[in-house]
């Protein structure tokens, strides 16, 4: 198993000394590639003086775990918050994977996005045979409570503070992040300005993690928490329609069967967890793509049929029910 | 000339301020007025200032402190980085609508995210020759990017988070615009849109990648771009000087060149590989950039290396 560790006032840069040494990996320009028999991708940090540092981590088919344990230091001034994506590969088209009756090991992680007080120090693992996709952030706390100055519900520090031991926070992710770390780990390694890039990215990833801190806080209050073999039937559930957002909505029943939950039970804990009914999170990620398709250029029409829509014009009332605008205004803005 | 017009101008004009997170600092207006002097917000300490215009009307721009006849006309829709010791005026003398989005970047923050970079130090250097202003038209994108970021702005309630997404991509996508068009092949061609010059970025990575597939085709490239073959031509003239049709056949005899000189094929199976289903267009097509058919070329560099 590989095994990286870090103090907290070293930077994000130093694991990739401890990697190269440990597997010839080979490090250009502050990107470090995997190659051959120990796995696929690349490592990347962009260190900001600011106060933020993003380690990026694109990697497939470990051939084994990966572990960066952050320490637990005495000097805590910074928050760690993780955006994870961690899938099994080669299931693009297919079905999701029929794995579910163990539950993960608690330490593996799965898709998640979470944020941890850096006194306690955090264990990263990276799973094997997976198609991994994650952002470490590690953030002074200075300048992240300077970011969300302006949100006047609790600091984050105040919500930390009252989970107890163990402090850290984590959410489901959702198609947000998940279309955000594609783009991110693409055009990372190209960028003509990285540093730029990079913190434009994080203020996007920390606007997303507000977003749903709130809304989460909010039915939270109402409900108690889930158990955690409800949350991983459910982050299958979102996966699958995340999926296959090109197809027709697959149904309650359909939906009901990949979770082994009952339909009813499967609406409330769905909403509780990600904050948007079944078929709204559908209809939100199919639009999202959509958008993304019209800003390359794609005309209307094609965007319609590439996403599933028989109909350019039920499509185009379906944009402009979800974003106050036709896709032609999107266009052309003037 | 601002005492001139003492009626409509007693209409103040301000900037909404606002102070980012990230340590940036935007400012914003939108108005419609009958005449138009308005200079810019003055930033001090120094550093440099983008800022992103749309108007319906007839607008000129000027350095402060510069004679009236140094202005220059601005179009709708338009990127303008200059340095913040030389703030901008913006001059109408007829009806007009007006909208601006100041985003100014002290040089300590430029220092932390960009002094390492090569590409910025390339603007740096073109922005310092003689107090120039670097402009750049608005794609599309950035257009609704901008309309959004004008919106955020004027609502005293706005999510600063969203205004500051907002703000770091136009900048980004303006220096990657400009980064691009200070790379560009011809740099007096006067495209300077992005979304042009990115279809033509597009264009030629899908051209380098394919054009010795013997499938390869110009109409190909037209169906996976959603541009018509008169456009696409016309951009590639005004940026590389021919049509896009003799820019591949280069590329493709360029790569022959090479392949001859390698000496490990004969002249028939160089041209089926570079994609030339018949050998005689090949020769011809040769003969049209290096004037010298390949097969006396060959001999050349046969008896050069005996």
């Amino acid at each position: 198993m590989s095994y990286v560790s870090l103090e907290n006032s070293e930077p994000f840069l130093k694991c990739f000394e401890a990697l190269a040494e440990d597997k010839s990996c080979v490090v250009s320009d502050s990107v470090l590639y995997f190659s051959g028999s120990k796995g696929k991708g690349f490592i990347t940090v962009a260190g900001i003086s600011s106060g933020i540092e993003v380690l990026a981590v694109n990697l497939s088919l470990l051939t084994e775990d990966l572990t960066i344990r952050l320490q637990p230091s005495v000097d805590a001034s910074s928050y760690i918050l993780c955006f994870d994506e961690i899938d099994v590969p080669g299931k693009a088209e297919g079905e999701p994977p029929p794995t579910p009756l163990t539950l993960p090991h608690p330490l593996q992680m799965h898709s998640t996005v979470s944020i941890t007080d850096a006194v306690n120090g955090k264990a990263i693992v990276y799973p094997k045979e997976k198609t991994i996709r994650s952002l470490v952030v590690r953030v002074r706390k200075k300048s992240l409570e300077h970011l969300i100055q302006d949100f006047d519900a609790g600091t984050i520090a105040t919500i930390l503070e009252s989970t107890g031991n163990e402090a850290t926070l984590s959410w489901p992710i959702t198609f947000k992040y998940r279309l955000l770390l594609n783009d991110f780990m693409t055009e990372i390694i190209q960028h003509p300005f990285r540093e730029l890039f990079t913190i434009r990215n994080i203020s996007i990833l920390t606007e997303y993690l507000l977003q749903q801190f709130f809304v989460m806080n909010k039915l939270g209050e109402d409900g108690g928490a889930l158990s955690t073999q409800d949350t991983h039937s459910l982050s299958r559930v979102e996966y699958h329609l995340c999926l296959h957002y090109k197809k027709e909505f697959p149904g309650i029943e359909k939906l009901s069967r990949i979770s082994a939950m009952s339909p009813t039970s499967l609406k409330t804990k769905f909403k509780k967890y990600y904050g948007e009914t079944l078929f709204g999170y559908y209809q939100k990620n199919k639009l999202e793509h959509a958008r993304k398709l019209l800003d390359n250029k794609v005309p209307v029409k094609v965007v319609a049929t590439e996403i599933g829509y028989s109909n350019p014009s039920h499509f185009t009332l379906a944009f402009k029910k979800e974003y106050g605008f036709s896709p032609w205004h999107y266009l052309n803005p003037h | 000339m601002k005492s001139q017009n003492p009626v409509p101008a007693a209409r103040a004009l301000h900037w909404h301020e606002l102070q980012l997170p990230v340590g940036l600092r935007a400012a914003a207006i939108k108005t419609s007025a009958e005449v138009l002097d308005l200079p810019q917000p003055s930033f001090t300490p120094d550093g440099l200032v983008l800022t992103f215009i749309n108007h319906k009307g007839d607008l000129h721009v000027r350095p402060a402190g510069s004679p009236q006849t140094d202005e220059l006309p601005a179009s709708p829709g338009l990127g303008l980085l200059t340095t913040s010791a030389r703030p901008l005026v913006y001059r109408s003398s007829s009806s007009i609508l007006f909208s601006a989005l100041v985003i100014y970047i002290p040089s300590s923050w430029s220092d932390i995210f960009l002094k390492e970079n090569a590409q910025f130090q390339k603007i740096e250097q073109l922005l310092a020759q003689d107090a120039n202003i670097i402009t750049c038209r608005l794609g599309r994108r950035q257009m609704s990017l901008f309309t959004a970021a004008l919106g955020l702005l004027q609502d005293p309630a706005g999510n600063l988070l969203g205004i500051q997404n907002n703000l770091l991509s136009l900048l980004e996508y303006f220096l990657c615009n400009r980064h691009r068009s200070v790379l560009g092949v011809n740099p007096v061609s006067d495209i300077d849109n992005e979304d042009d010059l990115s279809l033509i970025r597009e264009v030629e990575s899908y051209i380098s990648e394919f054009y010795c597939s013997d499938t390869f085709t110009v109409d190909s490239i037209l169906k996976k771009t959603y541009t018509s073959y008169h456009r696409l031509n016309f951009l590639f003239k005004s940026i590389h000087g021919m049509t896009i049709s003799e820019y591949i056949r280069n590329k493709r005899i360029e790569k022959s060149k090479e392949m001859i000189a390698d000496n490990a094929k004969s002249i028939s199976q160089i041209a089926y590989e570079i994609g030339y289903s018949s050998i005689s267009n090949y020769i011809l097509a040769f003969k049209k950039v290096y004037q010298i058919t390949p097969g006396k070329y060959k001999k050349q560099i046969d008896n050069m290396v005996q």
